[in-house]
């Protein structure tokens, strides 16, 4: 594979304080984007988290120029773009609706964009992509023909082809089956890695972003809750939404009191140690990942409950508790080789640094 | 159209099966439709009828008669003129280049507007279309005293321009509303692409949007045509003798006093009829779409 034809050099992404306002005539401004700030490295690959309607295609958006930016700044490398036409911006999106011109096949598809800008080795390079995102069977069809995973695959393509320095990708991997979607992300990453695009890829999927990023940045209400590896986000959430939206099965969150620092109150007789410096009266949050807790040992703050649900799934079980005095029941994650049964009476605790305390009202962490 | 049938047509038999039954109910149905379009056909048999019909039996009322073809050759030979001063041929000609010039006019100025309004919502964009929608509905007699003075002020009266020029009131909102519908249909993310691509506004418009909305600018151009070959009103004010269109011209053959040819009136009116007749044949497709102003899906 030579790389003479394709290669790039890497740029980083910046936006600051970057907002977005909707004014549509007729309707009320609505606030999307709320004062971004991300600092994205040369060649790195973030993935963008969030909610629907969150403001996650918005952003992309902006980034590409296709929306007005209401204030703050976008940079790519040392060139602030913000003023800059949407083809002067070097940068390739792939849309969240393929948007594949109807009349043209594949091939013409693919390079449409370059001849725009007159680029001479089009055919080689469509070639090329073609070949490294398994399409070249399909580079003589319509997009009427494609099924959406095709159409999907032939609208990365399109965004690869032109070899921008920043690639924005509006859920790439969505419509495509289990299979071509792990073996495209892995695509997806080789080919990232190999050409060192800048890329932001917006997703719902988890397992998604952590595969393929390097950084995630969660999203919510058109404020970035947090940017980080998988792992500070996992390990170490900024606030309540973070912790609640990442992680499968979801964390355990239940309402406590501080007894004293390091011990909080949950249910009518359990207490979990913890790290939070809280004071003692402080009305909380306590969230726990069922991958966390565990089975409590010798005379440590403890939950007791009752196992209501066992659920064996083969690599690992799930129980799911009932804790005397707490509305939500709370889900354990057991390991494949112990068995739990319906009924048994267990105390559960949890490292405690994993026992994360967050404030009842707006999810701020209580470190 | 040849489609393979999908599975609904499948379906559909299942559910429907055995042939339509007959029923009291169906037969009254089937008997009222009859009598509809016996009722609504009848005018046009009627003028074919008269059409055919020599001078001595045009006011007759019975069907036994001997056809002659003669009228036709009247209307269209210089021979007319001898009876009312009427050219019909030049009639003919006049109407045609009215109507594409007019149709030319709004499409070269509709298909943007069609598009800005399509794409975009800006200050009064809605009061702007409504503004246009509103010349459809408008009573033409309205406005046709004040074009009057002005078109003998500014010396428009019975020209081919000034007939091109108060078409736009028929044709213009047509075509504005008809395209606009056309191109919201369109993803504005196609042409977003195109500009990500390095492709400037107007050539993303020209390159992208433009050849996808052909099908619309068909339907438009023709229903345009169309309706503005059928304006009476505006060529029998507006226009003496140079401009005639066609339906002024036929409505000569009724002698205005002396004697009416009502054969030629019938033949000179089929023969008016048959350009939209075929124009809407040829696209009677595309038609359904455009009258439905995009708001039915095809
Ligand atoms: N042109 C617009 N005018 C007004 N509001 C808009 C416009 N475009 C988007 N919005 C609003 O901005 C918010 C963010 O939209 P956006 O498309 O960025 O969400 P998203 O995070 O991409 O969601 P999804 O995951 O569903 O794609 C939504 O509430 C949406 O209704
Ligand atoms: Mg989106």
């Amino acid at each position: 594979m030579s790389t003479t034809t394709l290669g790039t050099t890497a740029k980083s992404l910046v936006l600051e304080s970057l907002h977005k306002r909707y004014e549509s005539r007729g309707r009320e401004p609505f606030h999307a984007v709320k004062g971004i700030d991300l600092h994205i490295e040369p060649g790195e690959l973030v993935a963008l988290l969030g909610p629907s309607g969150c403001g996650k295609t918005t952003t992309l958006r902006m980034i590409a120029g296709l929306e007005t930016v209401t204030s703050g700044d976008i940079r790519i490398g040392d060139r602030s773009i913000p003023d800059l036409p949407p083809g002067k911006r070097d940068v390739g999106v792939g849309f969240e609706s393929y948007a594949l011109y109807p009349p043209l096949d594949v091939r013409g598809n693919l390079t449409y964009g370059l001849r725009a800008r007159g680029v001479k080795d089009a055919d080689t390079r469509v070639r090329a992509i073609a070949e490294r995102l398994e399409m070249t069977d399909l580079l003589g069809l319509r997009p009427a023909g494609l099924s959406s995973g095709q159409k999907q695959r032939v609208a990365l393509a399109r965004a690869l082809v032109r070899n921008p320095p920043v690639l924005l990708l509006d859920e790439p991997l969505s419509h495509l089956d289990a299979a071509q979607r792990q073996r495209v992300r892995r695509e997806l990453k080789v080919l990232q890695r190999e050409f060192g695009y800048t890329t932001i890829v917006v997703t719902h999927d988890q397992l998604e972003a952590l595969s393929l990023a390097d950084r995630l940045a969660v999203m919510d209400a058109g404020i970035i809750q947090q940017f980080g590896t998988a792992d500070e986000i996992f390990d170490d959430p900024a606030n309540r939404f973070v912790a609640d939206f990442v992680g499968e099965p979801k964390i355990n969150l239940a309402e406590g009191v501080v007894e004293r620092t390091g011990v909080v109150r949950v249910g009518r007789d359990g207490a979990l140690a913890t790290a939070s410096r809280a004071p003692a009266g402080t009305a909380v949050t306590v969230g726990v990942r069922p991958q966390d807790a565990r089975v409590a040992v010798g005379e440590e703050p403890s939950v007791p409950g009752e196992v209501v649900v066992y659920e064996d799934l083969l690599e690992f079980g799930l129980a799911t508790v009932r804790v005397e005095g707490l509305d939500a029941s709370l889900v354990v994650q057991t390991p494949a080789d112990v068995r739990w049964r319906r009924g048994d009476a267990v105390r559960l605790a949890a490292p405690p640094q994993r026992v994360y305390l967050f404030e009842p009202e707006g999810g701020a962490r209580l470190r | 159209m040849l489609r393979e049938r999908g599975p609904e047509v499948a379906l559909a038999r299942e559910l429907t099966p055995g042939q339509k039954r007959v029923t009291p109910a169906s037969v009254v149905a089937d008997l009222a439709i009859l009598a509809w379009f016996v009722f609504s056909l009848f005018p046009l048999v009627w003028m074919v009828l008269l059409a055919l019909k020599n001078d001595a039996d045009q006011t007759s009322t019975y069907f036994r008669f001997s056809p002659t073809t003669a009228n036709f050759g009247t209307v269209l030979s210089q021979r007319g003129q001898d009876l009312t001063s009427v050219d019909f041929g030049q009639a003919m000609l006049t109407s045609v280049l009215n109507c594409a010039g007019a149709v030319l006019v709004s499409l070269v100025v509709g298909i943007p507007a069609a598009y800005a309004a399509g794409r975009w919502k800006f200050k009064g964009s809605e009061d702007l279309m409504f503004q246009m929608l509103s010349f459809r509905f408008a009573p033409e007699l309205m406005v046709i005293v004040p074009l009057f003075v002005i078109y003998n002020t500014l010396g428009v009266f019975d020209t081919k321009l000034g007939m091109v020029w108060v078409l736009q009131l028929v044709t213009m909102p047509l075509v504005v509303w008809i395209l606009r519908s056309y191109f919201q249909d369109l993803s504005p993310e196609l042409e977003q692409a195109a500009l990500l691509d390095g492709y400037t506004r107007r050539r993303a418009f020209l390159t992208v949007a433009l050849p996808l909305v052909r099908p619309g600018i068909a339907a438009a151009a023709l229903l345009a045509f169309i309706f503005a070959w059928n304006n009476y009103l505006f060529p029998l004010i507006l226009t003496d003798s140079a401009a005639t269109t066609v339906t002024v011209a036929v409505t000569k053959y009724l002698g205005g006093g002396g004697q009416a040819y009502y054969n030629l009136t019938a033949a000179a009116a089929l023969l008016g009829a048959l350009p939209p007749l075929v124009l809407a044949l040829t696209i009677q497709r595309y038609l359904v779409r455009g009258l439905s102003f995009g708001a039915v899906k095809a």
